[in-house]
């Protein structure tokens, strides 16, 4: 409950200080301070110091791995604050109402990690999604920003609608929001365990997550958002929301699992999705000339990554899906912190990175390395880990060979920009003057990469104890 | 067959024929006054269910305040048949089939769904639709996400004023 209140107030106070400060780099250390008040509430009640306790008729539950969760969130926030803050301070006039909107996302992701029921779950996404439109569409002069925002509006508003029918289906079938199996709640209304409509509901429930978590064939979207939205808010978009849609997904779905019952279709869906969305994601990413583009389509590649705590639900699951978002959350922030100082998103525009500046490059080549799932950094064990709870869970083989494939081909795109930094000549420009500070943020949250990568329990030490 | 059914089924008739309509209408301002013919006739259900209040709150809000913004809407694009953007006819081959699969399954689902057969609706009963019971349901049951929900309202004002400031 800490989180979710202090979220929302962080909010209404980033609000206020848009009209009390003047200074825009002032309303940055507001937002970081307001930030590190929310990750303090959040500690106190992952150790069980209930600050702020409210009753919510079972409707909100917490438990640790949420609250962990949401640290990670809060963690990666901050570090997308402090390296990105002055890059939202140029997307547009509106500064504050920019922080204030971020917050109101983490308040969304605090929900999401704490439903226990359709009710909260569909506001949760709602307060998830509307900030999100917004952010998208900033850059009111441009006509490609405007056509994302109007873009991912009227998708994300047919998907909301579907997720509503889902859960009036499931309702009308349990008379309940709650996250119970259906099968145990229908011997209290009376009808038949063997129902028709819980499981179509579930289905559209399905259906419009895959949307928001942007999974193939349902990522139409996602390219030409990400492509569009400004790059400070596709980084926050592409990682940290995209993670809590995840997160949202796994709890609601592992809750609802026996209602789809013990048949192969179910896995047989999530087989030909996970399939579907590496292959649309890698592949298409190979042949992007823009880099900001291929780490759209690379983003929906590592969402067939994180369907796999979908496909078998088991301890490695929990694990692996708290150390794919600090993965993936981290390194994505950093390359996007890096696009964004760049004069040129093509690939040519990096030609010469690491002549001019060297830590950028090396910076950002440990970021990639750890996209691409290179042992030593953290994105091997977060791979490892999903492949591991899929092997685990009986799941099948090929799906686990098909996945390391993909990886495989990931490592290509991924090195293109590694070889243009490094192997070919040229005068990659920024857009702003590199500070110093900025260099020193980058140089830590690569060694949080690296240190994750040697010793992944580093994290999940924390979540046990 | 008890007066309720007949105006159950006429209602029931009501919604279909409208709803078909708005999709079928080619002028979209047709295609509005038929979808509020169509919460008018839900409400009428509502009515049936003893839902005074969803039924009048369902007629305020969205036959009229909603309704009322899309004909601005519509009427401030100024469509013509010119500027109508020409729709590919393999897209709208492709919308009807997987439109019509979706349709078929669930038909098929809805007609053998154990929850459905030989069940009506409770007509004349119940009153959790009443204004005192709903209220009471919504601050005490459901108070946590009724105030939540005002995040969720402050966050879509914010980017109101966001996308309309110049």
């Amino acid at each position: 409950m800490n989180a979710i209140i202090l979220s929302a107030l962080c909010g209404v106070v980033m609000m206020f200080s848009g009209i009390l400060l003047k200074n825009k780099s002032a309303i940055k250390y507001v937002a970081i301070a307001a930030l590190l008040v929310l990750i303090i509430g959040n500690l106190f009640q992952f150790y069980g110091i209930y600050t702020i306790d409210i009753d919510s008729k079972g409707l909100l539950s917490f438990d640790r791995t949420g609250l962990f969760f949401n640290t990670i969130i809060f963690v990666a926030t901050l570090a997308y604050f402090i390296l990105s803050g002055s890059d939202i301070e140029r997307a547009g006039p509106d500064v504050a109402e920019y922080f204030a909107l971020i917050f109101f996302v983490l308040c969304g992701v605090t929900i999401l990690t704490s439903f226990n029921g359709l009710l909260m779950f569909f506001i949760g996404i709602e307060i998830l999604s509307i900030p999100l439109y917004i952010l998208t569409g900033s850059d009111k002069k441009n006509l490609k920003s405007n056509e994302a925002s109007l873009k991912y509006f009227l998708m994300g508003s047919f998907s909301t609608g579907i997720l509503l029918m889902g859960i009036t289906l499931i309702y009308g079938a349990t008379g309940s929001f709650g996250l119970q199996s259906t099968t145990i709640k229908s011997a209290v209304t009376g009808f038949s365990s063997a129902g028709i409509l819980a499981p179509v509901g579930l289905v559209l429930l399905f259906i419009s997550m895959c949307f928001k978590v942007s999974a193939a064939p349902f990522h139409f979207w996602a390219p030409d958002v990400y492509d569009g939205a400004p790059s400070v808010f596709t980084s926050f978009m592409a990682t940290i929301v995209k993670a809590a849609g995840f997160f949202a997904f796994i709890k609601l779905f592992a809750a609802k699992s026996e209602d789809f019952g013990p048949g192969p279709a179910w896995k047989l869906i999530l087989f030909v999705i996970i399939v579907a969305t590496l292959f649309i994601g890698n592949i298409t990413a190979v042949f992007q000339q823009s880099v900001k583009r291929m780490l759209a389509y690379s983003s929906i590649a590592q969402a067939g990554f994180m369907l796999f705590a979908l496909y078998s639900t088991n301890d490695f699951t929990k694990d692996g899906i708290l150390l794919y978002t600090a993965a993936y959350s981290f390194a994505t922030i950093g390359i996007f912190s890096i696009l964004t100082k760049m004069e040129d998103y093509s690939l040519d525009g990096f030609n010469g990175l690491s002549k001019s500046q060297p830590v950028l490059a090396f910076t950002n080549t440990v970021f990639f390395l750890s996209l691409s799932g290179i042992p030593l950094t953290a994105g091997f064990f977060a791979k490892y880990y999903m492949l591991a709870s899929a092997i685990k869970g009986g799941g099948s083989l090929s799906l686990v060979i098909i996945a390391v494939l993909f990886a495989a081909v990931s490592v290509y795109y991924y090195f293109k920009v590694i070889q243009a930094m490094y192997f070919k000549e040229g005068v990659a420009a920024t857009n702003t003057p590199i500070t110093g500070n900025f260099k020193v943020a980058l140089i830590v949250l690569a060694a949080i990469i690296v240190i994750l990568g040697i010793y992944p329990t580093a994290l999940l030490g924390f979540y046990y104890f | 067959m008890a007066i309720t059914h007949i105006i159950f089924w006429f209602l029931t008739a009501l919604a279909l024929v409208s709803a078909l309509m708005v999709l079928l209408s080619k002028n979209p301002v047709y295609s509005v006054l038929w979808l509020i013919a169509v919460f008018f006739a839900i409400s009428g259900h509502y009515i049936l269910l003893n839902a005074q209040f969803l039924a009048i709150v369902n007629m305020i809000v969205y036959a009229g305040a909603i309704m009322v913004l899309f004909l601005f809407v519509i009427m401030l694009m100024n469509l013509d048949k010119e500027t109508e953007p020409q729709k590919d006819i393999w897209m709208k081959v492709a919308g009807v089939i997987s439109g019509g699969c979706l349709l078929i399954q669930l038909v098929r689902l809805a007609k053998d769904a154990p929850e459905m057969v030989n069940k009506t609706a409770l007509l004349k009963t119940g009153s959790i639709g009443l204004i005192e019971n709903l209220g009471k349901v919504l601050f005490s049951d459901y108070v946590v996400p009724f105030e939540i929900s005002s995040v969720l309202f402050l966050s879509a004002m914010v980017g109101a004023v966001v996308i309309g400031k110049k």
